[in-house]
């Protein structure tokens, strides 16, 4: 008989599982064990590795024994785009100030979906910039930067 | 217990609840949560993520009506989207779409949309008077515990988690060990050693909850939702004829009560809430029915008991946070770090040293249906209106909502990375088919479990028997693993499938 993966799925969410567990065995091999009256800070990793690394074993084993769904496409754009736009939020609040920082993340999500209409996007972009700007630097007094130069 | 207690409760918390700012943060709840009700794609555990670090500078009383307003008023909103759009607006009203939007290409929207409300406000009613019968009691129960078995109770609230979790039993467990793996993460108070910090600074205080609910629940869901393109048909922008006729109220009112009484006992169990209580009580209803063949076709009895269900566990949920300080679901543990973020540790204890803020909480909750009945039925074209804005904008907004509340908790950027990182494993979970809300649970209780684990044990000096000796706690133990072996066994999990794909 010839050993195939029926659910691609599972075997990744199992994949994921072990290196989860494993990696948490790894790295909390190195932890205080305690004794049984005062368990110390690697008891409860320790446990927590192993039951992960079980998961993963039966999501394995499900994988191969009974037929399921394979992986769903992973839609790229949106994935990278939002990321982009959380990050550059991130790094440009403090550095460049309030607008430019949301000027550019609301820029990068909207190239992340097709549907953007332009037009539309850019009287959106107003109306948010003046809630932001009114809410969060007005209303609650938030210690932020406005424009890159203030 | 007398019933002179219940009242004198009854009067304290309606002395809070009805003082001025408390009745404008129960308004604002309300207001936010039938919002976001409406919007499909908006759930109650981002905006609730969102709106934590907001309620810091709050008491803790307005604090909590507010949040706990979101909750409830999601499930009213949530149910004017199925039934005009065909969208749930929210996860517990997928099932009003079955029979809602069928009424609604019927042109008999208006009176859809009047028992959902009516419904929901009976159960609401009814679920806030079991909170006020139901808590005191268990308080009572809850102090006799120790530590061993608060442990064993908190390992059969997660077992519940799994079993009520939609989808694969083993992927939920797997969620669970993660979750609490994360927890686990940053400085043990214990010992004063770090956990898994990868030597990140920022990771020595742990990981914050907001982020990780914030990057999960929100930005993982605004990738994924901006993968699909969204048709929204609009039965009908116009509703004439909010009154249901007489025949309407009295086919709704059997359904009303037994989804209220079936939406209260689901609430109580910890995974159950809202959505697992709108999917049984639309079952039911099927199979009592004497025409079951009118379902999905435009059925009142499928608006009406679904709805009303979904209302009184939202409500009823509240019990074992406010008695026992367990979380039952992900929106309960969002409750609890509402609580931590104003120095109050959810217990047993919380029901003496803080009177005025639980059955403050509770009243409000009765002003608050008050108040949704209200802006739901004769407001109900403002929050259609809303339903006119695209996903493709509402995404932008969200996402610098979530970008900005994360800032503002400690006005830290860098914790802004956190939603990003958090985003994109939140997305792996969705394209693998794994619920997150078995995550955030483990996050909240792990810890919580370390400590009682540790407790029990130094009591014990280190006999691990002490869990199986002590009656509460072996009960509890049992009873997770006759659980867990019933929804392992093939035979049973088949039915679950089936109960869950109708």
């Amino acid at each position: 008989m010839r050993i195939r993966i029926k659910s691609s799925q599972d075997f990744a969410t199992g994949l994921l599982f072990l290196i989860i567990g494993i990696g948490a065995f790894y790295i909390g091999s190195t932890y205080n064990m305690g004794t049984p009256q005062r368990p110390g800070t690697g008891v409860l990793p320790r446990i927590l590795a192993w039951c992960l690394i079980g998961t993963g074993a039966l999501m394995w084993i499900k994988a191969f024994v009974a037929e399921g769904a394979g992986i769903e496409k992973f839609a790229w754009r949106p994935l990278v785009m939002v990321t982009l736009a959380v990050t550059a939020f991130s790094l440009l609040i403090d550095r460049a100030g309030l607008v430019v920082a949301m000027v550019v993340s609301m820029t990068l999500t909207a190239l992340g979906t097709h549907e953007t209409r332009w037009r539309e996007f850019a009287m959106f972009m107003v109306l948010m910039l003046a809630i932001g700007i009114g809410l969060f630097i007005y209303g609650l007094g938030m210690p932020l930067k406005v424009l890159p130069w203030n | 217990m007398e019933l002179g207690n219940v009242f004198g409760n009854l009067a304290l918390g309606l002395s809070v609840a009805v003082s001025l700012t408390n009745l404008f943060w129960c308004f604002a709840g309300t207001v936010i949560g039938t919002a976001i009700g409406v919007l499909p794609g908006v759930g109650p555990v981002a905006t609730l993520a969102l709106l934590l670090p907001i309620t810091y500078h709050l008491t803790p009383e307005g604090a909590l009506i507010m949040l706990a307003g979101i909750y409830y008023g999601a499930q009213y909103g949530g149910s004017t989207t199925a039934i005009l759009v065909n969208l749930p607006g929210e996860s517990s009203a997928v099932v009003t779409c079955l029979d809602g939007y069928q009424m609604a290409r019927q042109g008999r929207a208006g009176p859809a949309l009047a028992i959902a409300a009516l419904g929901s406000f009976f159960a609401g009613c009814v679920a806030t008077l079991v909170i006020t019968l139901a808590a005191p009691p268990l308080t009572k129960v809850a102090q006799q515990f120790a530590a061993a078995d608060y442990f064993s109770l908190m390992v059969l609230g997660l077992v519940f988690a799994i079993v009520l979790a939609r989808g694969s039993v083993i992927k939920a467990l797997g969620m669970i060990f993660i979750g609490m793996l994360l927890g686990l993460v940053g400085t043990d108070v214990n010992t004063g050693n770090t956990r898994f910090t990868f030597g990140i600074s920022y990771l020595f205080d742990g990981i914050g909850f907001v982020p990780l609910a914030m990057g999960v629940f929100g930005i993982a869901e605004i990738i994924s939702n901006l993968t699909s393109t969204e048709r929204r048909d609009l039965a009908s922008a116009k509703i004439s004829g909010l009154m249901p006729s007489r025949e309407d109220l009295k086919q709704s009112i059997g359904p009303v009560l037994r989804g209220t009484a079936l939406g209260s006992f689901l609430g109580l169990l910890p995974g159950g809430g809202a959505t697992l209580s709108s999917f049984s009580a639309y079952t039911l209803e099927k199979k009592l029915s004497r025409n079951p063949e009118k379902f999905g076709k435009g059925a009142i009895e499928g608006v009406a008991a679904p709805e009303s269900a979904n209302n009184a566990a939202s409500q009823t949920s509240f019990i074992p946070m406010l008695t026992l300080g367990i979380p039952s679901n992900a929106v309960m543990a969002l409750m609890i770090g509402g609580m931590m973020i104003h120095g109050i540790i959810p217990g047993p204890q919380v029901m003496e040293q803080k009177p005025g803020l639980v059955w403050g909480l509770i009243v409000s909750m009765w002003i608050g249906n008050l108040m949704l009945i209200i802006l739901n039925l004769p407001l109900i074209s403002i929050w259609v209106r809303m339903l006119l804005v695209p996903y493709r904008l509402l995404a932008v907004a969200i996402l610098f909502f979530c970008c900005i509340g994360t800032y503002s908790l400690n006005n830290s950027a860098e914790e802004i990375l956190f939603i990003a990182f958090f985003g994109v494993v939140g997305y792996l979970f969705i394209r693998l088919n794994c619920e997150p809300a078995p995550l955030l649970l483990g996050f909240i209780l792990g810890p919580l479990m370390e400590v009682y684990m540790r407790r029990a044990m130094l009591l014990s000096r280190g006999d691990p028997m002490v869990f199986f000796q002590r009656p509460l706690s072996v009960t509890f133990l049992i009873l997770a693993a006759l659980l867990l072996l019933i929804v392992i066994a093939p035979n049973i999990r088949k039915k679950r499938e089936v109960a869950f794909q109708e």
